[in-house]
């Protein structure tokens, strides 16, 4: 199938509105396709946009009203960028719920997209899914078995999320283009996900006895991927991070937070309680600081360039720093 | 700070071609960040510290170093002793006796990078788990690589089985097949003697999760026991070996064994050889020795 023009995106949905990305996305969307009309969904409640041609919904897209969204707006593209994270609502959300908007959330998506015969849906999944595993190779391709969950029962949902949509996409591939997104760690002003709560924290551990190696893509970098993806990607699976890499106690000695050193071995057997004061730190990131989990990007480049990314990962940090002193 | 380490470095007994070794380091490791945790920084500490018990300690004779091009090298080597010392001079001895220096990359097993503090400092040396996927990077990255082919059958054998090569596994030839990366054959002698061997707790090292878990003499000592004995080393470097052109990486077993059990038994050759020509014993202990292999 052949990759969307300009004049064929008119209408555009993206789901989770509310996250810094998608914001970011927004913004870029709204730039590049300045005629196209933007809606923007998410069941956290919203701000209204101040964009022309562009508005946003309170909806859960669990709930019946959501299809009528698709039958109203012929949507050409949507982004599915509404996965619920597995840490910060950790407290919030059971996770049974999780299972339910992560996977029986996507299923519905994807199936009203075929139904309503979207040209293109781009999904955001994460590079989590490979997990962190001590015999793990210095870069991870996209046929990299995903063994997150094995390791870590909590990660479930997302593992499965991104399997069912990667098994959806071969088998719909005639019909509909879609893209499945692996990002390594998301960070900038406005992203506030389980990494930069980590790393900003001055009281999380920072590893004596490991150090592992990791990515960080700017939220701008990340946007101006998922906006490109639109024009110059073909249906498939990518991993996105920047070429350059650092390791954990580079990172903390870059941000000024050196976090308090810890021998993570011991912690792992003190990990719940530990996370009972500290729920910034989940279980399975523990062996994100133990272990590299590093992905290979050539995939994604051939079609975006090896300069897609303004930032590297120092670059990064560095604007993570501002953000944090204000 | 700067003046208090460059005193304590004129103490130091350095390698005289220590400028050229650090310049090499900076040259590849200091700009971009080794994705397998290799730091250059680190790398050189090592050498001030290391340098003075590889020449004054262990007296490493190295020999063969001119037959080392300036190319990727798969490394492979005969296995001695209860702690990996083996690996730790031969990583010495290219790193400062050979020219231009390299630093090679040893495979380890699956368990090292899961220890506590130890597997983040092998991999700070350069260290990286064996697995194809990346013995390929690091060839493309024009590494050379370091591997014991006998595993750890090489390091858990009992006094009577010292300095006899055990059965190579065929992994390592099938990594060096993906760019045909030549092979090139060492013997170590003088680390099975470094901690007196008394038994292997097969049971305990599998409740331990280890493959191996050989008890020394030494470890009565407590800590102090960590220290190897000063047994003199001799390094041998036998001639590259180019790999076969028609075999590929996914050859059958029955095509592969013949070539790995060709070099196993050239190893073994090179350890009888390097054996024989040992010092004696009071050379050992210290008296110069003029003889060459």
């Amino acid at each position: 199938m052949n990759n969307l023009k300009a004049e064929d995106i008119k209408t555009i949905l993206i789901i989770g509105i509310a996250g810094g990305l998608a914001q970011s996305l927004c913004k870029r969307l709204h730039a590049a396709y300045p005629q196209a009309q933007i809606i923007g969904v998410d069941s956290r409640p919203l701000e209204p946009s101040t964009l022309p041609n562009v508005t946003y919904q309170t909806i859960r897209y669990s709930r019946g009203n959501f299809e009528n969204l698709f039958r109203e707006s012929a949507f050409d593209l949507v982004y599915h960028l509404g996965r619920v994270s597995h840490t910060n609502l950790i407290n919030q959300l059971s996770v049974a719920e999780r299972l339910d908007l992560n996977i029986i959330g996507t299923s519905r998506i994807l199936d009203l997209c075929l139904k309503h015969e979207i040209k293109k849906i781009i999904i955001l999944s994460t590079f989590h899914v490979y997990g962190a595993l001590p015999d793990n190779p210095a870069f991870l391709n996209e046929e990299t078995f995903l063994r997150a969950s094995i390791a870590y029962p909590e990660l479930r949902d997302v593992v499965e999320m991104d399997q069912l949509a990667s098994s959806w996409m071969w088998k719909h591939q005639n019909h509909i283009q879609t893209i499945v997104l692996r990002p390594c760690n998301i960070l900038g002003p406005q992203i506030k996900n389980t990494f930069s709560r980590y790393l900003l924290n001055p009281w999380t551990p920072t590893p004596m006895d490991y150090n592992p190696m990791f990515q960080f893509i700017h939220e701008s970098d990340m946007a101006h991927a998922l906006q490109k993806c639109a024009a110059v990607v073909p249906t498939g699976i990518y991993n996105i991070a920047p070429y350059e890499i650092i390791s954990l106690k580079e990172a903390r000695k870059t941000l000024g937070v050196p976090g308090v050193q810890t021998p993570l071995f011991i912690l792992s057997h003190l990990a719940e309680v530990y996370k009972r004061f500290n729920p910034d730190i989940p279980n399975y990131l523990l062996d994100y600081l133990k272990y590299s989990c590093l992905i290979d990007t050539h995939a994604i480049r051939s079609f975006l360039g090896n300069d897609f990314c303004q930032y590297t990962s120092k670059d990064t940090l560095k604007q993570l720093k501002p953000a944090q002193k204000r | 700070m700067g003046v208090m380490n460059q005193a304590f470095d004129s103490f130091l007994d350095l390698p005289e071609n220590y400028e050229e070794i650090f310049d090499f380091l900076d040259e590849h490791y200091a700009k971009n960040r080794d994705p397998w945790g290799l730091d250059h920084k680190v790398i050189k500490a090592g050498v001030k510290m290391v340098w003075p018990l590889y020449k004054h300690y262990f007296r490493v004779r190295l020999f063969g170093a001119e037959k080392v091009k300036n190319h990727p090298y798969m490394v492979v080597a005969n296995h001695t002793g209860q702690i990996a010392m083996d690996g730790a001079l031969l990583y010495a001895a290219f790193l400062t006796q050979i020219h231009p220096p390299r630093v090679l990359r040893a495979m380890v097993e699956r368990f090292i990078p899961t220890l506590p503090f130890f597997g983040n400092r092998v991999a700070e040396c350069g260290a990286v788990l064996g697995d194809r996927q990346n013995c390929k990077q690091l060839i493309e990255n024009g590494e050379s690589l370091l591997v014991f082919p006998e595993g750890v059958r090489g390091v858990a054998k009992n006094t009577r089985q010292f300095y006899q090569v055990q059965t190579f596994s065929k992994g390592f030839y099938r990594m060096a097949l993906i760019h045909h990366t030549p092979i090139l054959p060492c013997a170590i002698i003088g680390c099975e003697e470094m901690y007196p061997y008394v038994y292997h707790p097969r049971w305990l090292a599998k409740n331990l999760g280890m493959p191996a878990l050989p008890l020394s003499a030494s470890m009565l000592l407590g800590p102090l026991g960590l220290l190897p004995l000063p047994s003199p080393v001799d390094i041998i470097i036998g001639d590259p070996i180019e790999l076969p052109k028609e075999l590929e990486v996914d050859s059958p077993d029955k095509e592969i064994e013949p070539h790995v059990a060709e070099i196993q038994a050239h190893i073994a050759e090179m350890v009888n050889t390097g054996l024989k020509n040992r010092r004696p014993f009071k050379e050992r202990i210290g008296l110069p020795d003029q003889r060459e292999i």
